[in-house]
């Protein structure tokens, strides 16, 4: 239990995404959003999410990317499945095959294929911008272009309590074992849970009140420690990171020929492979997750 | 038991994360009904040490015995029956909307009968003298009494060992003399108690013998009257001892031939110094 980091924080580097400045990160994420629920044309979104990988590939945050993937793996096994049976897609739907209640749909292989395609593209870029950035630079950038402090602030306390609590987890863990609570199933939630939770409610208690004896929310200008410049080179790359998406996004809005939904079609049997993989692949996943956390 | 309750052999551990050397080859016995201190700064090993004796952690390498069998092989839950491990801060372990029910917590994962975890349940309330706040919701306690009740919630599972992580730390006066004279009470009912504490006055007065830990050793293995007199022991683990015992120990070159643990200790050598050496007159101005 104690070793389990979350992974979704800063990889210690310096490369040159790690050395811009965080805005252009920020609106590359953000646009690349943006432009991933404008279009379900694999082929475009497949190409952003490559250049992603490359983007990964410079801020050499790779192993750290992957463990996320790792994570949000079933959840892209499961998509595709249950998409292929009931598509996200206006009616009419084309059949491949039938398993009993079961009917494999044309649209829903293309919706299910898409939507993998803009979650992966969505989750790259935000990664980039996530392990690449420390924290304090991002929320001082953040404020710099008008962000309210406190909402910040708010922010920036949680994400530095989440490891806090996870450590206490740890800790009331190891207390209720010690009196012979077994360390997993329903009889576990409650005892090792109240204390966490207690524990957290007085722990932002004491903080509220040190917060106020060290003049937070007075009023004026405040400074920050780190600071947080834009150099020309950070210019460029804001404008870079706004255009490019931009761009692809009012090409995808204006060109009605991207839209490959009925166009694009799947040979049954790579419809076949895909789906069943996947489900075989979502079963194992899942067992493996179960026998791990059993293991306690 | 003649091989000890709790043995350790060549115990090292080694920290998974970072590879910090938290052990370093321990070797030691402890017997049933001591009561024992382990002291040492902070980081230095100390309830890493504490923490093999009932399962939490495994030995790197070398062994831990407790009660005849190797700790490697039994888990934490089978252990608890055995060790009970009292953690410093109670609201680390308290969750239950009663006192009561938060005494029959452990008996109860024990699987014990209800006429027995019930009985278990009113000698601890009989032991830790919780009367007044059995049906009261253990958050609602102060301190120094939810403190008592997390230890009376390990002496429900009547383990052999008791292990005691800073037990009367931030108590006031009176309830940190409540926890001494129930150390000794729990030795007096056939229960082993180990202490890792900073408090000096309890590992004078109630403690039998002290294990001293420094950078991941175990220096010192000795009664508190061998420790503290040892100058320069003390000096080395930055450990101060109890004032008197200082006293004493300053006055030993010229007067005091022996080293007081204690207030009482003290006043009865300087009393036998002062009808020995002296005529009675002195008292009588």
């Amino acid at each position: 239990m104690q070793g389990v980091a979350i992974p979704i924080s800063m990889v210690p580097g310096n490369s040159v995404l790690h050395r811009l400045n965080p805005l252009p990160k920020l609106a590359l994420a953000i646009g690349v959003l943006i432009f991933s629920f404008a279009t379900r044309n694999p082929a475009l979104l497949g190409i952003v999410f490559a250049i992603g990988l490359m983007l990964v590939t410079i801020g050499k945050i790779w192993k750290a990317y992957l463990r996320v993937v790792m994570i949000l793996f079933p959840i892209y096994l499961t998509l595709i499945v249950l998409q292929s049976i009931a598509p996200a897609f206006p009616r009419p739907w084309t059949p491949i095959v039938g398993f009993g209640p079961f009917t494999i749909y044309q649209e829903g292989i293309y919706s299910g294929v898409s939507m993998l395609a803009r979650i992966l593209c969505m989750t790259t870029y935000a990664l980039i911008m996530i392990q690449t950035t420390h924290p304090s630079d991002l929320f001082t950038s953040l404020q710099k272009i008008g962000m309210p402090y406190v909402l910040n602030f708010i922010l920036t306390v949680t994400l530095q309590l989440l490891p806090i609590i996870q450590s206490e987890f740890a800790i009331v863990l190891s207390a209720q074992k010690s009196r012979g609570m077994k360390g997993t199933g329903f009889g576990a939630i409650l005892p090792s849970m109240v204390p966490v939770f207690v524990g957290a409610i007085e722990r932002v208690q004491q903080l509220s009140i040190s917060l106020e004896a060290r003049a937070f929310g007075s009023s004026g200008r405040k400074t920050s420690f780190r600071d947080v410049s834009m150099r020309v080179k950070d210019y460029i790359a804001l404008v870079l990171s706004l255009v490019f998406p931009i761009l692809l996004t009012t090409w995808v809005v204006l060109d009605k020929s991207l839209d490959w939904s009925r166009s694009m079609v799947f040979p049954p049997t790579l419809s076949i492979i895909l789906v069943s993989s996947c489900a075989i692949g979502f079963v194992v996943y899942f067992i493996i997750a179960v026998s791990y956390v059993l293991r306690v | 038991m003649a091989n000890g309750l709790i043995r350790c052999e060549n115990l090292w551990h080694i920290y998974k994360t970072g590879k910090v050397v938290a052990l370093q080859d321990i070797n030691l016995t402890i017997q049933a009904q001591e009561i024992l201190g382990v002291i040492g700064q902070n980081g230095s090993g100390k309830t890493t040490l504490v923490k093999h004796f009932n399962g939490l952690l495994k030995p790197t390498s070398g062994r831990v015995i407790v009660g005849g069998v190797d700790t490697a092989r039994k888990k934490v839950q089978e252990l608890s029956s055995q060790v009970g491990y009292v953690f410093q801060n109670p609201n680390h372990q308290l969750f239950a909307r009663t006192v009561e029910e938060e005494l029959e917590f452990g008996p109860r994962n024990l699987k014990l009968s209800d006429e027995e975890v019930i009985e278990r349940r009113e000698k601890a309330i009989e032991f830790f003298n919780l009367n007044p706040y059995r049906k009261l919701h253990p958050y609602r306690l102060s301190f120094p009494v939810r403190k008592l009740v997390g230890m009376a919630s390990i002496y429900t599972m009547q383990p052999a060992v008791f292990i005691l992580d800073e037990p009367t730390t931030g108590q006031d006066h009176v309830t940190t003399r409540i926890v001494y004279r129930l150390i000794e009470r729990l030795r007096e009912d056939g229960f082993t108690v180990i202490c890792v504490s900073h408090d000096m006055i309890l590992l004078a007065e109630v403690v039998d013998r002290i294990l001293v830990m420094r950078n991941a050793r175990l220096i010192a293995d000795a009664t508190p009257r061998e420790v503290f007199a040892d100058l320069q022991l003390m000096h080395s683990t930055h450990i101060t001892p109890p004032q008197i015992t200082e006293l004493s120990l300053r006055l030993r070159e010229s007067t005091l031939q022996k080293v007081c643990l204690s207030v009482k200790e003290m006043v009865e050598t300087i009393q036998d110094v002062m009808s020995g050496s002296r005529p009675t007159q002195s008292f009588n101005n």
